[in-house]
């Protein structure tokens, strides 16, 4: 298994917000050593590897990990907790994992 | 089983120029478990369309906060009755809720916002059921809300609340409609609607966090009002569109 994490930097230079904050709690969770490449994606860079791979798998959201497995289709994660429980097979709080979806989908809650 | 999506995005070049009838018969044929999330409000216009396109494929979900106008139980009830049709009412987990409200009581989105609560009322029994089905259709509209989502896409791929391993298609019939052509189909058609509607809501979610909206203001002011509208997602859209 091969897994890439991409992060994405602003106009400003500094790094996106949730980014900073899934970076963070992977450091807390020493997961770092389970990422095989760090990608950018730099918004003032429209080649650079992470927004060309964010096209390539028309990815619209930032940070996402990209997880291949030899003979299966690559699979993208965009919901950090979704990522931890369901490839790193470590335990998360539900009321986390909800929480990030509705942040990352502020739509949802017209539903 | 619902055929493999190739691409969901030349999928959406295609459909975002048909009909929510075309998208909707697209979406029934394409998938047979297939939902459709009805809110209680304006997004009946989905369960309409689709009982006149293919009645026997029409299944329906409501949430049910437990916070909704008894209204909108009224409303849902006509609903299935006049489409004689099975919704399927999915409720939030009663311990998380119980948590919440021993912890910060009843009207904590006040103090705090109104995510934590949405994430245990909706958000939670939303993937509960969406982990049961291969698609989904909502009645979600670009003019509902442009400050967050100016470019909702007909189809997509639903990463969030996919089964492991699987995929999840979403639909969006109705991205492209005004809520002003969705009231003349409604009334073209003698579509039942939410009698909130008569008195001023025009989206219409829990009760304490709705309100009547004046002549000229958005609609999304009617909800959360309390809130700054604040954009928290981290979207690589406009990168996207450059290269």
């Amino acid at each position: 298994m091969r897994i890439t994490f991409v992060k994405k930097i602003n106009l400003d230079g500094s790094f996106c917000k949730k980014c900073a904050d899934v970076q963070q709690k992977m450091d807390a969770a020493g997961q770092n050593d389970m990422i095989d490449e760090v990608l950018i994606a730099d918004e003032r860079d429209p080649s650079s590897p992470g927004v060309e791979l964010a096209s390539l798998y028309n990815v619209e959201r930032a940070p996402f990990f990209l997880v291949e497995r030899e003979g299966e289709a690559p699979e993208i994660y965009t919901v950090y907790f979704k990522f931890v429980k369901e490839v790193l097979n470590q335990q998360t709080k539900e009321e986390d994992e909800l929480k990030e979806i509705l942040n990352d989908n502020p739509d949802l809650d017209f539903l | 089983m619902a055929e493999n999506l190739l691409s969901t995005v030349d999928i959406d070049q295609q459909l975002s120029t048909q009909t929510p009838q075309e998208i909707l018969a697209y979406a029934l044929k394409t998938f047979d478990n297939i939902v459709i999330s009805f809110s209680g409000a304006e997004d009946v216009v989905l369960v309409d369309m689709a009982y006149k396109i293919a009645p026997e494929k029409v299944q329906v979900f409501s949430l049910d906060t437990g916070r909704l106008h008894a209204e909108t139980y009224r409303f849902i009830e006509k609903v299935r009755k006049h489409y004689n049709i099975k919704i399927d009412v999915v409720f939030p987990d009663t311990a998380a809720v119980n948590k919440l409200v021993r912890e910060k009581g009843l009207f904590s989105f006040y103090e705090d916002d109104h995510k934590e609560c949405c994430s245990i009322r909706k958000i939670g029994p939303l993937r509960r059921k969406l982990l049961t089905v291969d698609a989904w259709i909502t009645g979600q509209r670009r003019d509902q809300s442009p400050g967050t989502r100016a470019a909702i896409p007909v189809i997509q791929d639903d990463k969030a609340f996919a089964r492991p391993g699987e995929s999840l298609t979403k639909f969006n019939p109705l991205a492209n409609w005004s809520s002003q052509q969705v009231w003349d189909y409604i009334r073209a058609n003698d579509v039942p609607y939410n009698e909130l509607h008569d008195s001023g809501f025009i989206s219409i979610g829990c009760e304490p966090c709705t309100r009547p909206t004046s002549p000229g203001q958005h609609e999304r002011e009617g909800r959360w009002w309390w809130e700054e509208a604040t954009l928290k997602e981290c979207g690589l859209h406009d990168v996207n569109i450059k290269t």
